[in-house]
């Protein structure tokens, strides 16, 4: 299991393309991922893959205007930087004025400090190790970097693949699922003399057992493959799905409920695009404009931490800046909102290193590794703190419907269940519903333990990871909704 | 036929440099598998914002590499890389095998059924190469519209651009295809936001969801009229933010193109793709509610509701001469007068279900696997124009673009919200109301369409679409006219 690309090389590469003096400044991001799948369904596994995936982000700057270019080979560098620098002198030259757009500059204190931008001091970290050093396989050889993901090859994939399939079949149902490792790679160089590398291991699983109408799932993720306990979690899915089977209709309506890790980490999802991105802050829209009031239960944390051992953490961002750690919410209380460097300069503060560009959208300061730390209980524990509620695995194709209030729609999917003195009971449809991620967390009475983190579509190492938590009450059913007077 | 200047750039559009590059791939291939094919792309996107008190930002982002997919002893293996030098496609076609081998055993034998090579040369026709576009032109246009978004006042954010992107496709079989496919799209959006302080209101145009895209040229963008358009939802985004509430009740709909193509995608197109019906994406995109079985005798949708996948049709984000596993592009009835008569299927799933191959395998470049994903996927206009729909409605609401939209994974039970809506009474459009939504389920919802409006009213949406695991990107289509439908459940959120 190595790199895609050779680090030392990359960056040599990188160093030799930045003394172009065709434009004022430059920036280049290479992101790279090495990425193997074992997908499964039924009793095949129909959709194995080796993908590698390489691109090389060119940005450069003229007289404070930008334009970036692109491209997935370090043999067609060159002409990027040359295009970047074509395109960035044309809109110089469009514009009658100097542009706003500043690159990341050296913050030697703040590096120090952890904080900050950083330089060439930290080439090579993260780099997997040249030879064995250390016995455990589940602890880190280097920042992010474990050797059990090593272990977490193809046959093992394949070998987890067929137990899967098999339990399953063996309790009379089917199992579809997909394990997965990676390698991360990310560097950045910028013509001011910022050097940042890092290499990062990736597990991953996801499975859905389907036994007659019963259905249960699995899914996370972690830098760590150790950490992952796929055997465990294929039974834990069998016996959901088994459980599950002879659902029934849950009339609408508001319940106590207890949410499984998944459906928490889709709800946190939402945090964002209620207001804590630069964009929307800067744009005065949001909840960010109650930052310090106190809009969740006093026991819900939430933050974007790049230094949070779960997740997919990367501690800088495609600008070269370091992530600082962003809290939504700090014992129920608001917030800030992540920034990248144009978002920072529009509120007046110092970027927090979430520089992010989706695919087919505009490029705007991203949350990629949202935390919610663990409570003190088992999700057991919270079930039987339940006398009578519900408890929902996962949801489902959950949309905002209220940026203002933080209000989302979806369906609840999978292993759904009445809690009945303090037990799962009876197995409950998916059902739609519609309500607020906000009321949600203001609605927050226990936390469990139990975190598990999935990904972030569209996000580059984007992952939120979160626990089970007991909700004093939560909407369930497409219950219509008042008119205003 | 002749390639035009707009598709001479590059490294691949010469057919013959990539037909060796293909064949390194396969005679690495040739005797070791039982079927292999390979997909060699160099894709370059150019993507232009402009934001309210923002500078533009553009960026150009180019990708070649090769996929390679083998089937050894009855088990499937792929591979991908960018091509980074001529040792590549030889390079991965090997790791594809060595991830084939890794899955032997696994299952019962994979079976593909063959069948005749199918070779050729397919481009898109374009008016006006994107890419010869000049960026003052380009800034102009999306200045002018920002400003235009802008003028109206309350709002307070605008963002308006234009993508283009350029694809030489190249293709290769075991069974002798040898397939190359030119493709251009071109498109363009805008979004202005209103926000007070207990209200936030979005218009967008032609799309909410990414703007619009075709298999076009630069003309595609001017056909928009980004400008005109912009001072509308401008002036719209900040009347929603004290128009009244939409109702909540049992009501008679006529829904706009753009919100019927969604309703396509979510319900149709997605519900149709056979790969899903069989159990194959279960653990993640989900299932659906057709069965293969239901072939034939479904009623999916009132007599007034005809869907077929045509990417024959030119200029459309879900046009092209072959689908990714080397199919020839053909048109298919998928609902024909309320009736399922077929899905959207690729090779395998179509010969593990016995049903008819409809030529809709799509992957994202060169780096994923072919899925099933809809193609030119569109609604079968019936008569008459838009007026005459809403007189036909009488009273009730007018409905269109996209607000939210969420669906279950059996995409059965929906549930989407609209950016405006507007009362009908006596087939009059009257006040203009906010945060419409509606729900309900799948075969009920067209199984009230009462009527569509005629050929003239017919709009066509590109879409992106995430599928598959990895999640990759599908780039297609939808074509609709207004439709009328009775009795939806509103005011659901």
């Amino acid at each position: 299991m190595q790199p895609p690309l050779d680090g030392a090389r990359t960056m040599e590469a990188l160093d030799a393309a930045l003394r172009s003096t065709a434009a004022d400044e430059f920036e280049i991001a290479v992101l790279a991922r090495s990425g193997e799948y074992t997908r499964f369904a039924g009793q095949v596994i129909h959709q194995p893959q080796d993908i590698v995936e390489v691109q090389y982000l060119v940005r450069a700057l003229v007289n404070g205007h930008p334009y970036r270019v692109a491209t997935s080979t370090a043999a067609d560098l060159d002409r990027a930087v040359a295009a970047a620098a074509t395109g960035a002198r044309i809109r110089a030259e469009l514009s009658k004025e100097a542009g706003q757009v500043r690159l990341a500059v050296i913050d030697a204190a703040a590096t120090a400090a952890g904080t900050g931008t950083g330089t060439g001091a930290d080439v090579g970290a993260g780099s997997p190790p040249s030879r064995p050093v250390a016995a455990d396989p589940a602890k880190p050889q280097a920042p992010y970097w474990y050797r059990d993901t090593e272990a977490y090859d193809v046959a093992a994939r394949s070998a987890l693949a067929k137990e899967a399939m098999a339990t399953a079949l063996a309790a009379g149902g089917e199992a579809a699922g997909m394990f997965g490792r990676a390698v991360t790679q990310q560097l950045v160089a910028t013509s001011a003399g910022i050097r940042r590398q890092i290499a990062a291991t990736e597990a991953s699983g996801a499975l859905t057992v389907t036994i007659d109408d019963g259905t249960a799932h699995w899914v996370d993720l972690s830098r760590s493959a150790g950490r992952l306990d796929v055997a465990g979690s294929v039974a834990r899915a069998v016996n959901q799905a088994r459980a599950g089977r002879g659902r029934v209709e849950l009339p609408a309506g508001r319940y106590p409920v207890v949410l499984g890790a998944e459906a928490v980490g889709e709800l946190l999802g939402f945090l964002p695009d209620v207001g804590f991105t630069g964009t929307l802050a800067a744009a005065g829209i949001g909840i960010t404009a109650q930052a310090g009031q106190l809009l969740a239960a006093p026991l819900v944390n939430v933050a974007d931490d790049a230094g949070a051992d779960v997740g997919l953490p990367i501690g800088f961002d495609i600008e070269g800046v370091t992530k600082r750690r962003v809290d939504f919410f700090r014992h129920g209380l608001v917030g800030a909102a992540v920034t990248d460097l144009a978002t920072a300069a529009a509120l007046g503060r110092p970027s927090t290193g979430h520089a992010h560009i989706a695919r087919e959208q505009v490029p705007e300061p991203t949350a990629p590794n949202i935390v919610m730390p663990a409570g003190p209980g088992t999700e057991d524990e919270l079930i039987a703190q339940l006398e009578h509620g519900v408890y929902l695995q996962r949801f489902w194709y959950t949309r905002l419907v209220d940026r203002i209030t933080g209000t989302i729609t979806g369906v609840t999917r999978d292993a759904c269940f009445l809690i009945e003195s303090g037990r799962l009971t009876t197995p409950l449809n998916g059902l739609r519903f519609t309500e607020s991620v906000l009321g949600v967390l203001a609605g927050v009475e226990a936390i469990g333990a139990d975190v598990r983190s999935q990904p972030i579509p569209n996000v580059w190492n984007g992952a939120i990871s979160a626990p089970s938590v007991r909700v004093a009450a939560f909407r369930l059913g497409a219950a219509p909704i008042e008119p205003a007077a | 036929m002749a390639p035009t200047n707009a598709h001479l750039w590059g490294d691949l559009a010469d057919d013959e440099a990539a037909a060796a590059l293909l064949g390194s791939a396969m005679s690495t291939i040739d005797s070791r598998v039982e079927y292999g094919d390979a997909r060699l792309v160099e894709a370059e996107e150019l993507r232009l914002y402009h934001q309210l008190d923002r500078d533009p930002d553009e960026r150009l982002e180019k990708s070649v590499g090769i996929g390679v997919r083998v089937l050894v002893d009855g088990s499937w293996g792929f591979a991908a890389a960018p091509l980074s030098d001529a040792a590549v496609p030889a390079a991965i076609a090997e790791r594809a095998i060595a991830v084939a081998r890794a899955g032997v055993g696994a299952g019962p034998r994979v079976v593909f059924p063959p069948r005749p090579a199918a070779s050729g040369r397919y481009q898109t026709e374009v008016g006006q190469d994107p890419f010869a576009v000049t960026t003052a032109e380009r800034d102009a246009l999306l200045a002018q519209a920002i400003e235009a978004a802008a003028a109206s006042r309350g709002v307070s954010s605008v963002t308006a651009g234009v993508n283009a992107k350029r694809q030489h496709r190249h293709f290769a079989s075991t069974e002798g295809s040898l397939q190359h496919q030119h493709l251009i799209e071109t498109g363009g959006g805008l979004t202005a936001i209103a926000a007070s302080e207990r209200e936030v209101q979005r218009r967008s145009y032609p799309n909410s969801f990414h703007g619009n895209t075709g298999g076009s040229g630069w003309e595609f963008v001017l056909g928009l009229d980004l400008v005109g358009n912009g001072a509308r939802v401008g002036e719209e985004a900040v009347a929603l933010l004290s128009a009244p509430m939409a109702p909540a009740g049992v009501n008679d709909l006529v829904i706009g193109a753009q919100q019927v193509s969604l309703q396509i995608h979510e319900s149709s197109g997605h519900a149709l793709e056979l790969d899903r019906i069989l159990g194959d994406e279960r653990n993640f995109a989900g299932t659906s509610f057709i069965q293969a079985s239901d072939v034939g005798t479904l009623r999916y949708g009132s007599p007034a509701v005809s869907i077929t996948s045509d990417p024959t049709v030119a200029g459309t984000r879900g046009s092209f001469g072959w689908d990714d596993e080397g199919t020839p592009a053909r048109r298919a009835g998928l609902i024909e007068e309320g009736i399922f008569r077929r899905t959207l299927s690729n090779r395998d799933s179509a010969a593990r279900s016995g049903l008819e191959i409809t030529g809709a395998a799509r992957a994202d470049g060169w780096a994923y696997l072919p899925v099933c994903f809809s193609t030119h996927v569109f609604l079968e206009p019936g008569a008459g124009s838009l007026a005459e729909l809403l007189d036909r409605l009488g009273d009730g609401y007018y409905i269109e673009d996209n607000r939210s939209w969420s669906i279950d994974n059996r995409r059965l039970n929906f549930q989407f919200g609209t950016e405006v809506a507007y009362e009908v009474r006596r087939g009059r459009k009257g006040r203009l109301l906010r945060n419409f939504s509606y729900g309900g389920i799948t075969p009920q919802f067209w199984n009230s369409v009462e009527a569509v409006a005629g050929p003239e009213e017919f709009q066509t949406f590109g879409y992106p679409c995430g599928k598959g695991e990895p999640k990759q990107w599908g780039f297609l289509s939808h074509g609709a006219a207004p439709l009328l439908a009775r009795a939806i459940r509103t005011g659901v959120a």
